[in-house]
């Protein structure tokens, strides 16, 4: 028969590396509250007639939070075999806490101190054997990050649920306590035959569990007979009944940590160091914004860029030099040879306009590759006769001649379509499709892992717990919880874990709100048309990306002021407790491992989802009506694509952000299908007059272009998220209030960015500079206005 | 003939896109979520 052994202890203890070790899961490991909303259950590795039950974090067994009701439900209904209870150890007295009362439920416990390594390191000694006779359980000593004493911890579980032979609490309570159990034992639990499950059910009632009378289906005869008992109590110990339980548990406890645990006279920790600056109230936010700053100009501009381009230019453009062996000399002649090759069609097209030769200096036009802007530049008849010359006796590089050349995917699938003598139409679909659509997608895969490996890192190292509680502090000035910062820390991989997240927030009206601010932030998702937007519209400037990170806060704290002021959302904020961990080095697999993980899952869809929305984009893009009837259209013909026709007829509800032509249009409703689909979408029409970066950076100005990044950073997330906010808003009317909000709120930055940005970017104060001032005046004015909800 | 057998590639291609996207749904699982489903371990799509 299978054994269940349930993992139980305090949030941030492990249980969750503890789990993917012994079970060869990959569950993400996070540094707050509420990243094990539910519990999750795993073979272990070494027996898999052992299931290994992963619970949420929890302080008690108290039913305050969801998730002490998920872990609590799961231990008296479901009755694992045997409970793992996770111990930080270099925390026992808060953990042992919960030991008081996992040991009263009348399963077989086990207890594992883990972060043993920390414990040795700081100098501290426990004694286990000690600790074992203290609380009547097994005791074993283990470091889940580094492998040590897992096995020992599941051989203790295992044995134990084979005897079934739970332990009998020592702890015992006050004489006055024990008695009301026993009242209330022989009133209402006396039908139960296991004792230790009685007295457990005792001690709830005693504390007015409301759900436990609820569960036991006590009547108000029977509750106010308890009553009178547990008020006596109180009146002898002058106490309240849930506050005589605590204190005594801590009593106890604190008997137990002067008999076991010996801690080394220290100082500050190295931890405590580093926050004094980190948490510093003045400098944490500037720290935090450099930090981000970082993360994003390495991840977008230096040395992703760097990989990006390589992966756009080279592995989905023509092709690359293995090693960049011969690049350099390659791109000199090529240069070279485009210069006078420059010349001599522009002699060509001079004799070809007036009908004669030039007599003296021509001009001939030079386009700009980035940009598409065409100057002109004056020739002599010398340099004529140069180039000419250098032409008539030079062959045009090939790159092959310079190095190992390696083609491009669309170069290397162009010339076996061509070998199968493939029909054209097939042919474009294939390369201007899928291979644009989803080249234009993977080419940024290199900036999204790096990304991900410095947020992996920053949430692994203790950073982003930092993080949380520096936003709560900022949160709560504004009647907000830095609860709902956490949702937005998990937002930052995908949107929709951290809608997911906010279910661990109490108030309804602030989860809700959290619901609909979550997505602000730029998802994994977003990524690849920010670093698109920068690199093609604002030639790779390094503050882009880091704007949109900031852009997304800075929406979530704005609207988080303004709904707090509405009659939906007012209310005190939720209590937020969390526990700052020590600073340390995270492993290298555990980095990586969430870098692959939401990575892979990025390029999944990209050949999945992208795909196919590439191949209808395609359709729609290279079709149309042509004289009455359906025809597939020239590069030149576009303009009258389905696709065009489409976005034409939306194109006025963006005409005041700056973006309203049709292909932005459509790149922001494709978006919804997949945030990936706005690059994959603008590859495709872009791609369709030439290269894609150039031709958009004629089709926006920087005031649009960044217009069109916040519409779309902050409009509607996805479908699959919006699936997700439907699921959790539980109402579609509070589901279609979060995505007009959204686009509203979207649309009214987004008009302020182009309408007031065109003033600075030397566009001029025109007619709809006074509506972006308008905006302005609008936001301003839900952040200022008297709190009347919350003043009450 | 070539066009043939690329289009015949392309159809089974988007097939098997289509139907792992059908069972990734009744597994109740989302293509369209971005990953990272340790932290809500699928919860997102019960």
């Amino acid at each position: 028969m299978g054994i269940r052994i349930a993992l139980a202890g305090n949030p941030n203890c492990g249980k969750t590396t503890l789990f993917n070790a012994l079970t060869g899961s990959n569950q993400f490991v996070g540094n707050w509250p509420g990243v094990t909303v539910e519990y999750k259950e795993g073979k272990y590795k070494s027996n898999k007639e052992v299931t290994i039950v992963d619970l949420p974090g929890i302080y008690s067994l108290s039913p305050y939070t969801l998730e002490e009701v998920v872990s609590r439900n799961y231990l008296i209904d479901q009755k694992p075999e045997a409970i793992i209870n996770v111990i930080d150890g270099t925390n026992l007295e808060r953990n042992l806490y919960l030991t008081t009362q996992v040991v009263e439920l009348g399963i077989p416990v086990v207890i594992a101190i883990n972060m043993m390594d920390v414990v040795e390191k700081n100098g501290d000694k426990i004694n286990t054997a000690k600790l074992s006779e203290e609380i009547g359980v097994p005791v074993v000593e283990i470091s889940a990050l580094k492998n040590r004493g897992l096995k020992e911890i599941v051989d203790c579980a295992i044995k134990a649920a084979r005897e079934a032979d739970p332990q009998s609490p020592k702890h015992r309570f006050a004489g006055s306590v024990e008695h009301a159990f026993a009242h209330i034992e022989e009133l209402c639990l006396h039908d139960m035959t296991d004792e230790n499950v009685q007295r457990w059910y005792a001690i709830k009632l005693f504390e007015r569990d409301e759900k436990i009378q609820e569960k036991l289906g006590l009547s108000q005869d029977v509750i106010a007979h308890i009553n009178k008992d547990i008020e006596s109590c109180e009146k002898e110990l002058d106490d309240d009944a849930e506050s005589i339980i605590t204190g005594e548990r801590y009593n106890y406890i604190g008997t137990i940590i002067n008999g076991c645990v010996k801690k080394a006279a220290k100082g500050m920790t190295t931890s405590d160091k580093i926050d004094q600056v980190v948490t510093n109230r003045w400098l944490a936010l500037p720290i935090f914004a450099i930090v981000m700053y970082l993360v994003y100009y390495i991840s977008v501009t230096t040395v992703g860029g760097w990989a990006t381009d390589w992966a756009n230019d080279g592995v989905f453009g023509d092709g690359w030099h293995l090693f960049a062996i011969g690049t350099s000399a390659y791109t000199e002649d090529a240069d070279e040879y485009a210069g006078n090759q420059l010349i001599v069609d522009g002699y060509d097209a001079y004799v070809e306009e007036n009908g004669k030769k030039p007599t003296g200096d021509f001009e001939y036009p030079v386009e700009d590759e980035e940009t598409l802007e065409v100057t002109y530049e004056t020739a002599s008849l010398e340099d004529y006769k140069e180039a000419k010359s250098y032409m008539d006796s030079t062959e045009e590089p090939d790159p092959a001649d310079y190095g190992i050349w390696i083609p491009g995917v669309p170069v290397f699938v162009e010339s076996a379509l061509d070998a199968a003598h493939c029909n054209d139409v097939v042919k474009s679909l294939i390369l201007d499709g899928i291979v644009a659509g989803v080249g234009a997608v993977l080419g940024f895969v290199p900036q999204i892992l790096i990304l991900f490996i410095f947020l992996a890192f920053l949430e692994a190292c203790g950073y982003m717990a930092r993080v949380a509680f520096i936003m709560d502090r900022i949160f709560r000035k504004f009647g907000l919880s830095g609860k709902s910062f956490i949702p937005m820390l998990i937002g930052t991989g995908c949107g929709i874990p951290g809608i997911m997240a906010s279910r661990t927030i109490e108030s309804d009206r602030d989860r809700k709100m959290t619901i609909m601010t979550t997505t602000f932030i730029p998802c994994g998702a977003k990524l690849p048309f920010i670093a698109m937007v920068a690199g093609a519209i604002f030639g790779g400037a390094s503050w882009v990306a880091p704007s949109a990170y900031f852009l997304g806060i800075g929406a979530i704290i704005i609207s988080g002021i303004m709904l707090k002021k509405t009659k939906l959302f007012a209310g005190d904020p939720a209590p937020f407790v969390m526990e700052l961990p020590a600073y340390h080095w995270p492993t290298l697999g555990n980095v990586l491992r969430s870098m692959w993980e939401r990575g892979w899952s990025f390029i999944k869809k990209a050949g999945t989802i992208i795909l196919l929305s590439t191949i209808v984009i395609w359709f729609l893009t290279f079709f149309g009506m042509v004289d009455g009837s359906i025809q597939m259209l020239e590069e030149d013909q576009i303009d009258v694509s389905f696709l065009a026709t489409v976005g034409k007829a939306f194109a006025w509800l963006f005409a005041p952000l700056g973006f309203g032509n049709w292909q932005a249009t459509v790149a922001s409703v494709t978006g919804l299908v997949a945030k990936e689909n706005i690059v994959g979408t603008l590859g495709i029409i872009y791609g369709a007059s030439g290269d894609v970066y150039a031709t958009m950076a004629a089709a926006f100005t920087a005031a649009s272009g960044f217009a069109f990044l916040a519409f779309n950073l902050l409009c509607a997330p996805c479908f699959a998220a919006m699936g997700a906010i439907k699921r959790e808003m539980n109402n579609t009317k509070w589901f279609w209030t979060a995505i007009g909000y959204q686009c509203g709120f979207a649309w009214i930055v987004a008009l302020i960015c182009y309408q007031v940005g065109k003033v600075f970017t030397g566009e001029g104060f025109t007619f709809g500079t006074i509506f972006g001032i308008a905006g302005i005046c609008l936001i301003v004015y839900g952040l200022v206005r008297k709190d009347k909800y919350n003043a009450k | 003939m070539g066009t043939a057998f690329v289009v015949l590639i392309l159809v089974a291609m988007v097939a098997a896109i289509v139907r792992y996207m059908i069972k990734a749904r009744k597994r109740g699982e989302h293509i369209g979520c971005g990953g990272d489903c340790g932290s809500c371990h699928g919860g997102c799509h019960k």
